[in-house]
C-alpha cells in the first residue's frame, strides 16, 4: 500500500481577482500528521474546503489513494474519507449522542453498532458528562470537542482540522490539544490549519506554511 | 341589524352539532389539508432547490414565485376552471365543480406561500448545516433534509400559513367548486352564500370556527416552536 494518502498538485483558487491558492503541492502521508500555518487570510481554510470537497478549486489535481481526479470535481465517495471541522462547529439541532452518530447513520449502520462506537468516541473526547445537555447549550470548547468525537467515529483517512484551539479558553485548549497528539499518536493522518504555537510545535507532525498563496 | 339574535342562533347550531354545519367543516378542514400534503413536498422541495442552487434565470424565478403570492385567487380560480371546463384541455377528466378541483386550486395557492417561506428559511439556515453534513459523508438528500429539519420552524411556518391562506379562500373555491350543498360547499363559501340570502346565523357560526381554527393553529405552532420561536 502506497505511504502517500493524498496528493496536490497545481491547486489554483482565485478570489475577486487575487489568487489565494497559486499552484499548490502537498502530500500528505498515511497516519501522519501535520499543520499548515499562515497569516489570516493566507488561504489556509481555503485549503482545506477544497480538499474535503466543500469549496471548489479554479484549477488542479487531487490524487486520494491512487484515485485521480481533476478539480473542481470532487467525487462523492472522498467524502466518506476525509471529514472537515469548521473553526467554529455547527452542531444540529438535536442530542450530543446524535450528533456524533449522524454519520455513522448516513452510512447506514445498524443502532447497536454506532450506539457502541459513539459511546466510545464520547470517552475519547471527554464528553459524556455533558451528553445531556443540549448541543447549543455547551461551551466554546465542549462543542469542539463533540464535533471531533462526531468525526473521529468516522474513522476517516484523512481529518482535516480549521483552528480547533481558537477562541478556546486554556482548559478547552489543552483538552483539545490533548486530543490533537492522541490523534496524532493513534496514526490518524491529520491536516491542522491553525496559529497556536503549541499545536505548530506538537512533537511528530510536520509543518506546512501558507505565505502569499504558496505552500513553503 | 340586530346581531343578537343570529349571533345566540349560532351558538345554538354549533352547540347542537348541526349535521350540516358540520359536514361544511369537515369538508373545509380535509379539502385544505389534502391540498398541504399533496403540495407541501414539492414546494418545499422546489423553495430548497430554489434557495440553494444556483443557476440561470433563478433570481427571475424566486420574482415570479413571489409574484404568484399577490395573485387573486379568483384569477387563479378562473385559469382552473378554463382548465378543467367541458372545452378545456383537462375537460376530458370531468373534475369541474367536484371537491378534486378545489383541492387543485388550494394547491395552485399554496406552492407559492409554501416555496416562499422556504425560500427564506433555508437561505437563513447557517451554511455549516448542509456543508457539516456533507463532509460526515451526507448524501445530498440527507443532507438537504438536515438542513430543513434545522430550519424545521420556518417550514412550520409556511405550512400554517398555507394551510390559513386555503382554508379561509372563497373565490377559487367557488369557481371551481361551485358551492354545491353536500359536495363542494367550505366555510367560506358557506358563508358567503348564507350572508347573501340573509342567514346569518348559519355565516356568523362558521366564522367563529375559520377564526377559532386560525388561533389554534398559531397556538399549536408557538408550543411546537418553542424555544426556537420568535424572539
Amino acid at each position: 500500500m502506497s505511504p502517500v494518502l493524498l496528493q496536490a498538485e497545481g491547486i489554483v483558487r482565485r478570489l475577486g481577482g487575487r489568487r489565494v491558492l497559486d499552484g499548490i503541492r502537498l502530500g500528505i502521508a498515511r497516519g501522519q500528521g501535520y499543520v499548515l500555518s499562515g497569516d489570516n487570510g493566507s488561504g489556509k481554510t481555503t485549503l482545506l474546503r477544497i480538499l474535503s470537497g466543500l469549496d471548489a478549486a479554479d484549477a488542479g489535481v487531487l490524487r486520494f489513494q491512487g484515485e485521480q481526479t481533476l478539480l473542481p470535481r470532487y467525487p462523492d465517495a472522498w467524502r466518506l474519507r476525509a471529514v472537515y471541522v469548521h473553526q467554529h462547529p455547527y452542531l444540529f439541532h438535536t442530542s450530543v449522542t446524535g450528533n456524533i452518530a449522524y454519520g455513522l447513520k448516513a452510512r447506514g449502520e445498524s443502532r447497536a453498532r454506532w450506539l457502541q462506537k459513539v459511546e466510545a468516541a464520547m470517552d475519547w473526547a471527554g464528553v459524556r458528562e455533558v451528553a445531556a445537555v443540549p448541543p447549543q447549550k455547551l461551551s466554546g470548547g465542549e462543542k469542539q470537542r463533540v464535533a471531533m468525537a462526531r468525526a473521529k467515529v468516522l474513522a476517516p483517512q484523512l481529518l482535516l482540522l480549521d483552528e480547533p484551539t481558537a477562541n478556546l479558553d486554556a482548559d478547552g485548549r489543552r483538552r483539545i490539544i490533548d486530543l490533537l497528539a492522541s490523534l496524532c499518536a493513534e496514526g490518524v493522518s491529520v491536516l491542522i490549519a491553525c496559529h497556536d504555537r503549541e499545536l505548530i510545535e506538537l512533537p511528530g507532525v510536520q509543518r506546512f506554511h501558507l505565505e502569499n498563496g504558496k505552500l513553503l | 341589524m340586530d346581531l343578537l339574535e343570529p349571533t345566540r342562533e349560532a351558538f345554538a347550531l354549533l352547540l347542537r352539532g348541526d349535521a350540516e354545519l358540520l359536514q361544511i367543516i369537515w369538508l373545509s378542514i380535509w379539502l385544505s389539508l389534502a391540498a398541504i400534503a399533496l403540495s407541501g413536498p414539492p414546494s418545499v422541495a422546489f423553495g430548497f432547490l430554489l434557495a440553494k442552487r444556483r443557476f440561470p434565470g433563478q433570481r427571475s424565478l424566486v420574482v415570479v414565485v413571489q409574484a404568484l403570492l399577490s395573485f387573486p385567487t379568483v384569477v387563479i380560480g378562473l385559469v382552473i376552471y378554463l382548465l378543467l371546463s367541458r372545452r378545456g384541455p383537462l375537460g376530458s377528466f370531468e373534475l369541474l365543480f367536484s371537491p378534486t378541483a378545489i383541492v387543485i386550486g388550494y394547491m395552485v395557492i399554496a406552492f407559492p406561500i409554501l416555496v416562499v417561506f422556504t425560500v427564506s428559511a433555508v437561505q437563513g439556515a447557517d451554511p455549516r448545516v448542509y456543508e457539516t453534513a456533507r463532509s460526515l459523508g451526507a448524501s445530498r438528500l440527507r443532507a438537504a433534509l438536515t438542513t430543513l429539519h434545522e430550519v424545521r420552524f420556518g417550514i412550520i411556518a409556511a405550512v400554517v400559513n398555507a394551510f390559513g391562506r386555503v382554508v379561509s379562500e372563497v373565490g377559487c373555491a367557488i369557481m371551481v367548486g361551485g358551492n354545491i350543498a353536500g359536495l363542494t360547499r367550505n366555510m367560506p363559501t358557506a358563508i358567503a352564500l348564507e350572508t347573501s340570502k340573509g342567514d346569518f346565523a348559519q355565516g356568523i357560526a362558521l366564522g367563529m370556527v375559520l377564526m377559532a381554527l386560525a388561533l389554534g393553529i398559531n397556538v399549536v405552532m408557538a408550543l411546537l416552536q418553542g424555544e426556537g420561536g420568535l424572539k
